[in-house]
């Protein structure tokens, strides 16, 4: 029972990072209906820079809010500058151009923070070490139940808790939440309303990619070290979160990326000798395809999933 | 324009320039292997295997609108069957390819059908983890008996030995031979071979009535469903050809390296997303475009291979790159990826379609007879 | 006096020329009815003026030119527009799709909290289901709510494109009493676009008639009613 519910709450607390990046995947879907893929890699240049920061001498507290404004400028400046003009074309040119800048940053973080670039070389690459965010000694921990609950854990999962209701109250109760449901609910009568639409999902990228660099954060805090291919696995995670929580739900999203968290800790807890540390993402990968086949709007999705 | 060409489709002008065509291909693929250094005659080697795998993930986007990036997933299930296959049962490594074929297809079909099932990113999605998983899948602890794990397997190649026979040709042999001295010439072959079956593959597919209704699928969903296309299973089937076409090169990259290891490039998304760029920079939609685009891309990872240090830059471009110590291929070819989707979204071949275009009048022959020639242009953009 | 003047106003979709240059008026306190048939261009003319289509010619709106501006501009000048097929957020609450109206607006939350009281008070069945998403409701509740969104942008000028599509008879009469209220105690103009010709023109100040993206006819309805030819071939009474 002990056992239980430290792996339950590590995996929440693992899982609530991947909320994190879902989140931002489901914003933009909702907006524009695009999968971004470089929500990782956003994610992890923000990263990048707040080791950055860090290095300056800036406080990591303040150095986590300054990457979180670079994501932002980093996922506007993106919707503004390659998306909008290219989602004219088609869908297509809109996903490689996503690819495009996954392949682009990861390259960058490479060349700027040292590392090898992908295609000419397996994904290990030069790591950096990152500070925790929280306490993290192996005696920062308290009991419940006889369970050892780390504080590292407590604080990360207190904290996106608070993230989600910051975004349930901007969604819920303020004029830009209002319009980004609008648009995301239908664009033509959001500008017959009088909202610029643009601009909204300027926004939308922006959040999206700053709250995903939060996650790039805690993520690197928890494994206490950046590299080139912190995301990659954990972008698969966050898609398989939205994909279980549905596509076009926040809330979903939310409730997405914990289960898969506790899910894949479970898994990895129980059943070690199968799941170990290797297969989690077989696990990502399964849910995902469980998903498609059983519920393709996922749980929390208004089913706009066409079928084929 | 005043001095436009113009150009009878199927008139002695253009069967000329077929014809001139056709020979220069020719006398430089027997240039390559003969007259070329070594290093060439490896770096268009590796060029044919990409251009396989490029030509592979063409077939599934050009002719039905999807994407993969879980090809590198394709790519290593052939490069470990092979090896398996060698190294544990003691095959000879060519009889393997059609099994690597076989396999790579079921998996393909398995895998993309829940997501062929429903509109939208899923395939993409699920293919990336496709990608993700498969190397994560061979170090697993559970078929480490099988996949030696992140250690790789060994002897994985073709054994070349005294005994094996000549075939020369009045003491000139532009194929290498295969008792082991010179044996670069011989896998240019087996990669042009490969490329040769990829490329009749893949116009047999887009050229039968599969592929027709596959392109009524890319253009227009609801037209393929009246026309009675089961969309899903149609895209199942092509989805796993494009799957086993790519699981080619991967077999002959084991034959060729005689080692493999699961963390090598080509086998995780990287390899992905390098099929994705070849494909796009050549031109995705048209059958040339993945040759022209592993080409351009091989000879300019090469190229710039070496840039990490500042020195070997060329002054022209030294001040773009100078300032890192990584090579920079990686964000060349992101940047171009982003750039060509602006300026040419049908890469270079639908460039040169374009150029083409604007000098010589192609007048096509009367409806009704039989064509010959070949049709493939650059989709209209849309 | 003038409130909305179009001349030559041209737009398109893509390649395709759809308004071959429109010359409409709507005087401040009229009702305004635009009649024709499938395809003629109505409702690429109201979205032309609302701005989120590419147009060419001239749009003067209170004296000022705004064939460039852009649609929140527009609206915030006080143009509504409730678009043909309801056109609601169907995944937002009945209020939230009213407060989404309302977002142009600058002054304080509680008048725009007011306003929404007041047309809940004219469509009692919208403030029965406030909390209730809007894609849940009935096709005539929708239209309502359509209507009442573009209301509380408080305009000056309401483009209506069809809102009787798929209403009941009664509850078509019901909608049009709402608007001639509208205009008469609150002096909105309103340009209106509808099939039934018959009921629109008992309303209505002046009509236009438009085929194929031209105006072919405009007067008093008296006038259009009076001459057989038009009578007949685009009336049908
Ligand atoms: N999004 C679009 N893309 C291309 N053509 C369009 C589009 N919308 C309308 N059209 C074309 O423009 C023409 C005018 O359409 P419009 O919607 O303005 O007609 P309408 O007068 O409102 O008709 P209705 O009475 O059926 O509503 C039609 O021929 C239509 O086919
Ligand atoms: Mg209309």
């Amino acid at each position: 029972m002990a056992l239980f519910l430290q792996r339950l709450v590590d995996g929440l607390a693992e899982g609530s990072i991947y909320a994190l990046l879902a989140l931002g995947l489901v914003i933009i879907y909702r907006g524009t209906g695009h999968l971004n893929f470089a929500q990782g890699e956003m994610a992890l240049f923000s990263t990048y820079t707040v080791y950055q920061f860090g290095e300056w001498g800036v406080p990591i507290g303040i150095a986590v809010l300054l990457g979180m404004c670079v994501g932002f400028v980093l996922g506007a400046a993106t919707e503004v500058v390659l998306v909008r003009p290219i989602s004219k074309k088609s869908p297509f040119a809109v996903f490689i151009v996503t690819i495009g800048m996954f392949q682009l940053l990861n390259w960058l973080d490479g060349a700027i923070w040292g590392g090898q670039q992908l295609p000419s070389t397996a994904m290990g690459s030069k790591q950096v070490k990152f500070p925790s965010l929280f306490p993290s000694n192996p005696d920062d921990y308290f009991t419940v139940f006889g369970a050892a609950i780390t504080w590292r854990s407590f604080c990360i999962l207190a904290l996106v808790l608070v993230i989600g209701a910051v975004l349930y109250l901007l969604f819920n109760y303020t004029k830009l939440g209002l319009a980004m449901r609008a648009v995301a609910s239908n664009s033509e009568s959001a500008k017959l309303v009088g909202i610029r639409t643009s601009t909204v999902l300027m926004f939308s990228w922006g959040i999206a990619a700053a709250i995903g660099a939060l996650g790039g954060v805690v993520f690197a805090g928890l494994t206490t070290n950046v590299n080139q291919s912190l995301m990659f696995q954990v972008f698969i995670y966050a898609s398989a979160a939205a994909t279980l929580g549905g596509f076009d739900s926040p809330g979903g999203a939310v409730v997405g990326g914990l289960s898969i968290g506790v899910i894949q800790n479970l898994a990895a807890g129980y059943a070690d000798e199968w799941v170990g540390q290797e297969m989690k993402v077989g696990v990502a990968f399964l849910v995902i395809l469980a998903v498609l086949l059983l519920r393709p709007s996922g749980l929390f999705g208004t089913s706009k999933v066409e079928r084929v | 324009m005043s001095a436009r060409i113009i150009i009878k489709s199927g008139g002695r002008a253009s069967w000329a320039i077929r014809a001139a065509a056709a020979a220069a291909v020719v006398a430089l693929l027997l240039w390559i292997p003969t007259r070329g250094s070594d290093s060439l005659i490896d770096t268009c080697t590796t060029a044919a295997m990409l251009m396989a795998a490029a030509m592979s993930l063409n077939l599934l986007l050009g002719y039905t609108g999807q994407i993969s990036l879980g090809h590198s997933a394709f790519f290593g299930i052939g490069v470990y069957t092979t090896a398996i296959a060698v190294t544990r049962w003691g095959w000879s490594p060519f009889v393997t390819l059609p099994v690597a074929f076989a396999v790579a297809f079921v998996v393909g079909l398995l895998v993309s059908l829940p997501a062929l099932r429903i509109k939208g990113v899923y395939l993409a999605l699920v293919t990336l983890a496709l990608g993700l998983v498969f190397p994560a899948f061979i170090k697993w602890p559970k078929i480490e008996w099988l996949t030696n794990g992140s250690r790789g397997l060994d002897q994985t190649g073709f054994k070349f030995s005294k005994d094996n026979p000549t075939y020369e040709l009045f003491g000139w042999n532009p194929w290498g031979n295969l008792r082991g001295q010179n044996v670069k010439p011989f896998y240019f072959w087996v990669g042009v071979l490969m490329v040769v079956f990829v490329y009749l593959v893949c116009r047999g597919v887009v050229k039968s009535r599969v592929g027709r209704s596959l392109v009524a699928i890319r253009d227009n969903s609801t037209a393929a469903a009246v026309m009675g296309v089961n969309l899903a299973v149609t895209k199942g089937i092509v989805f796993g050809l494009s799957a086993a076409m790519c699981a080619l090169p991967g077999s002959l990259s084991a034959i060729r390296t005689g080692t493999v290891t699961p963390d090598s490039a080509l086998l995780t998304v990287a390899g992905s997303i390098t099929f994705l760029v070849i494909m796009v920079v050549g031109g995705s939609g048209s059958l040339w475009g993945p040759v022209m685009g592993a080409i351009v891309y091989q000879f300019i990872i090469e190229r710039t291979g070496d840039w990490s240090d500042p020195d070997k830059i060329p002054g022209a471009v030294r001040p773009l790159f100078s300032w890192s110590d990584v090579a920079p291929g990686g964000g060349i070819f992101a940047m171009a990826l982003i750039l060509l989707m602006f300026f040419a979204p049908f890469g270079i071949v639908g460039l040169w379609h374009k150029l083409v275009a604007k000098v010589v009048t192609v007048v096509p022959k009367p409806a009704g007879t039989t064509s010959l020639v070949r049709e493939e242009t650059a989709p209209a953009e849309s | 006096m003038t409130l909305l003047r179009t001349q030559g106003l041209t737009a398109g979709y893509g390649p395709l020329t759809v308004l071959e240059g429109i010359d409409i008026e709507v005087n401040e306190g009229e009702i305004v009815v635009m009649l024709g048939a499938n395809g003629a261009g109505k409702t690429t003319t109201m979205r032309a003026i609302s701005g989120v289509m590419p147009r060419q010619g001239i749009i003067e709106y209170e004296g000022r030119a705004i064939q460039k501006a852009s649609p929140d501009a527009i609206v915030r000048g006080g143009i509504a527009q409730v678009p043909q097929g309801r056109g609601t957020f169907p995944e937002l609450s009945v209020a939230d799709n009213m407060r989404a109206g309302a977002y142009v607006r600058r002054d304080s939350a509680a008048s725009v909290q007011a306003d929404l009281e007041k047309w809940f008070e004219v469509f009692p069945r919208l403030a029965e289901r406030h909390a209730q998403r809007a894609g849940s409701l009935s096709g005539g509740e929708q239209q309502m709510l359509a209507i009442a969104r573009a209301l509380m942008s408080r305009p000056k000028l309401l483009l209506c494109d069809e809102p009787s599509m798929g209403l009941a008879p009664l509850i078509t009469q019901e909608l049009f009493h709402v608007i001639e209220r509208l205009n008469r105690d609150e002096g909105l103009s309103v340009l209106l676009v509808e099939q039934n010709a018959n009921l629109a023109m008992h309303m209505a100040s002046r009509v236009y008639l438009l085929e194929t993206g031209r105006i072919v006819a405009s007067g008093s309805a008296a006038e259009l009613g009076a001459d057989d030819t038009i009578r007949k071939a685009y009336l049908g009474f």
